[in-house]
């Protein structure tokens, strides 16, 4: 915008002239495509109690926003609500973010309560990543404590082991010289003291090996509890990957029959997620039908479904079955030269029928066969044509009389007819003349005066074009303008 | 009335606004569900009724909608399937084409609209969700409008003033921007489903319409938005696109998966005036031509694009 072409001058110069016209306009008319309403509590009231559900919670923002704004909430509205609605805290958050009702979950949460800050802070945007940092953390977690655990576990039987060991040589160290002093005293006392010992250390090595049994168990069961712990996590990240996908091309009040077909799509076309939303989304009453029928299509069951081509449904499931059809070529599409100058315009912009204010006239029928007019299509049906016209011209002379001749200069509108020859008469007359300039300036410019009502409704004739009456006005215009018309196409 | 036999299906259909008898068709191959794509500009003869080719480009992928500049006699820009937006000069062969490639878009460029009053920028609805304001001049976007939750169907310019532009998505609303505005300005919940396409009246800058896959069209006044002027039935199936006519200020036409194209006046309490059934597939592409009073065109799934007035049997040789 900063630097027009030269060839542009005429065009802006006159886009400037209907940019000062719609200056002033402009600021008040502009203002219309914005939302000027207060905000109103008791939809926010609403806002809130969806928001608030728990269900909700765990929904994108965007879901929320776009849900909130089907049901006709502006956007201060919206923000409004979402400024109300209590932040929720990191443990509750994590506990929404996981699937409904799924009590693994629970363990799950507690196992990560002790994860860092910043991972449960940050907003939901991408799950996924989140379910990785948690996937990781639990598994290092629980890897560190079964590590920790056996470690434990083997400190816990190795050390008595050793003991017991150490004392059984102690024992016998000790024993072999009393033994030795005590020679002959007992064979029994010997044998006696070494069925003790016997079943001492078979003792212990029943205590040492339960123990080790233990520890094995332990382990695997440490090691069970892991793998469920996994098992968990995938379910976990199927289930949310199913969600997101649910939730991406869903929204809150299709029906159960589009959302079902969403699955069937996910396999489709070259890539995932192309295409899809255009196959989906541009109708969705066909999209059952599509999916479904891969044999010569039968008529459709629901017939809210428009029939698709024949070819359509055979490309659809070629695509389906992977294939890719045949007719496609490689095409490089890319501009051979980057830097390649924008033309030089040849023709100047031309002025767009509406800028003038009102639909054209009817043109003449001469010239191509394209501009050649059924005399049908003018009347196209209307009865109300030359009403219309009529009208419109009304509403249009009221805001810009500059704007009405097209393609001419601006004709001053005709005097209107005398219809009160008495109120012209007033008029003339010089006495009260200062007086009557005055109000024949007031009543132009707003429609209280305090005059007669006559003079009213002269003035009225001239200045505005509204009301029933002042179609001899607009008529005697129409035809002055339909006289130079033609005295122009006669030229 | 000329009917021009495309190769591939056709999606959009444009009048250039310099040249009366010229006009512009967006086709993609396989429906466009995955192929080539091919931009047609075509003339029509002015010693009888005939449409003939003048000039074709070639596409990687579907070409879903194409717009002639508002400053360039010669330029028209596509709305590429896969994401790009691409400048075409129609003075230079082929090979010489296209002169400008964006590739910003994350999803398929559904609509390209070229400013006709400021004429010096356009803005592109994708279904990456965002709508994009780029000047041809530029290398890059200059502004990128991401409020929409689904995919953005169109955005077409306001016809008088030239910083608004209404917005139609997927995710059921219509939505009023300004581009010296951070955000939208106004959210218009117009219909219970997706919203396909939109238009301003040409004469009434406050007034707009709106398609649906709810088979309807609503005409809306943003001055008070929360009831719509008028709903318009009529159509068996979604209604693909909607278009006010640059010369009759309550004249709408739509075309429909119901293979018709409609006429609607949306002031009468009949408000279907016209009809005509000349497509054999899906009608998706519609448009009135600014420089001919009357003159219309569409095109359809079954390759064919007509040419004719209103009033006139399109079929009719």
């Amino acid at each position: 915008m900063a630097t027009h072409p030269q060839t542009h001058e005429n065009p802006s110069i006159s886009e400037a002239t209907n940019e000062v016209q719609q200056g002033s306009e402009t600021a008040k008319l502009e203002s219309v495509f914005k939302n000027s309403e207060p905000i109103r509590e008791d939809q926010i009231q609403n806002a809130i109690k969806f928001l608030s559900h728990p269900r909700v919670r765990g929904s994108p923002v965007i879901h929320r926003r776009s849900f909130l704004e089907r049901k006709g909430l502006t956007k201060e509205e919206i923000d409004e609500a979402f400024r109300r609605v209590p932040d929720p805290s990191p443990s509750e958050q994590t506990a929404v973010t996981s699937q409904d009702g799924q009590q693994a979950v629970q363990g799950q949460i507690q196992a990560v309560q002790h994860a860092p800050a910043p991972v449960v802070m940050i907003p939901p945007p991408s799950l996924r990543s989140r379910f990785r940092w948690y996937h990781a953390v639990l598994a290092v977690g629980v890897l560190a404590a079964s590590g920790a655990g056996t470690a434990v576990f083997v400190k816990r039987s190795l050390i008595p082991r050793l003991k017991s060991w150490v004392r059984k040589i102690m024992l016998e160290e000790e024993s072999d010289p009393l033994e030795k002093a005590d020679a002959k005293p007992s064979l029994a006392e010997e044998a006696v003291a070494a069925a003790k010992a016997a079943s001492a250390a078979a003792s212990d090595v029943a205590r040492v090996s339960q123990e080790m049994m233990k520890t094995k168990s332990e382990e695997r069961k440490n090691f069970e509890d892991l793998m469920q712990l996994l098992g968990v996590q995938v379910q976990e990240m199927k289930s949310l990957s199913n969600n997101i996908r649910y939730l991406e091309r869903n929204s809150n009040n299709l029906p159960k029959v589009y959302s079902a077909n969403q699955e069937v799509y996910s396999g489709l076309v070259k890539t995932p997620a192309e295409r899809r939303p255009y196959a989906n989304g541009s109708n969705i009453d066909y999209d059952s039908r599509s999916a479904r029928s891969t044999s010569p299509p039968a008529p459709p069951a629901d017939s809210s479904q428009p029939p698709h081509p024949k070819s359509y449904m055979d490309i659809m499931s070629m695509i389906q079955r992977g294939e890719k059809p045949s007719n496609i070529r490689e095409i490089n599409d890319m501009p051979p030269n980057p830097n390649q100058q924008l033309p030089n315009p040849r023709i100047a912009p031309k002025a767009k029928p509406w800028d003038y204010g009102q639909p054209p006239q009817d043109e003449s029928s001469n010239g191509p066969w394209w501009q050649q007019k059924n005399p049908r299509s003018a009347d196209f049906g209307y009865e109300t044509t030359t009403a219309r016209s009529i009208g419109i011209q009304n509403e249009t002379s009221t805001t810009e009389p500059a704007a009405i001749q097209k393609q001419r200069s601006w004709v001053p509108p005709q005097p209107p007819p005398v219809v009160m020859p008495e109120a012209a008469e007033a008029i003339r007359r010089p006495k009260p003349q200062a007086k009557i300039d005055q109000e024949v300036v007031a009543a132009a410019s707003d429609d209280q005066s305090g005059v007669s009502d006559e003079l009213q409704k002269v003035t009225k004739f001239s200045e505005s074009g509204g009301d029933g009456s002042g179609r001899l006005e607009i008529t005697e215009i129409q035809e002055e303008t339909e006289h130079q018309h033609i005295g122009q196409e006669g030229n | 009335m000329p009917v021009f036999k495309a190769p591939f299906n056709g999606y959009s259909v444009k009048f250039s606004p310099f040249y009366e008898s010229r006009l512009a068709v967006a086709t993609a191959q396989n429906f466009g569900i995955l192929g080539n794509g091919r931009i047609h500009v075509l003339e029509l003869s002015p010693g009888g009724p005939g449409v003939t080719e003048s000039i074709a480009f070639d596409t990687a992928d579907a070409v879903y909608d194409v717009c002639w500049s508002e400053s360039h006699d010669s330029v028209l820009i596509a709305a590429i399937g896969d994401g790009s937006v691409k400048i075409y000069d129609t003075a230079l062969p082929p090979p010489s084409n296209p002169i400008r490639s964006f590739q910003e878009h994350a999803r398929e460029v559904h609509s390209v609209d070229y400013n006709p009053t400021r004429r010096d920028s356009f803005v592109t609805a994708s279904w990456d969700d965002t709508v994009k304001l780029w000047a041809m001049d530029r290398p890059a976007s200059i502004r990128t409008f991401k409020e929409h939750a689904y995919c953005v169907y169109q955005a077409v310019w306001n016809p008088k003033h030239g910083d608004v532009f209404a917005s139609a998505s997927g995710d059921c609303t219509l939505r009023i921007w300004d581009v010296r505005e951070p955000g939208s300005t106004m959210i218009i919940p117009a219909h219970d489903l997706e919203i396909l396409s939109c238009d301003w009246n040409k004469y009434d800058d406050c007034v707009l319409a709106t398609c649906s896959v709810d088979k309807t069209i609503k005409v809306w006044d943003v001055r008070s938005y929360r009831a719509p002027l008028a709903v318009l039935n009529g159509h068996g199936y979604a209604v693909r696109k909607v278009k006010f006519s640059p010369h009759r200020r309550n004249l709408i036409a739509s075309c429909s998966y119901d293979m018709s194209v409609c006429l609607w006046d949306y002031m009468v309490e009949d408000a279907l005036v016209g009809r005509y059934d000349h497509h054999t597939e899906f009608a998706v592409g519609i448009d009135m031509s600014v420089l001919v009073e009357g003159l219309m065109a569409s095109t359809g799934w079954d390759e064919l694009v007509y040419v004719w007035q209103q009033g006139m049997d399109p079929r009719a040789s």
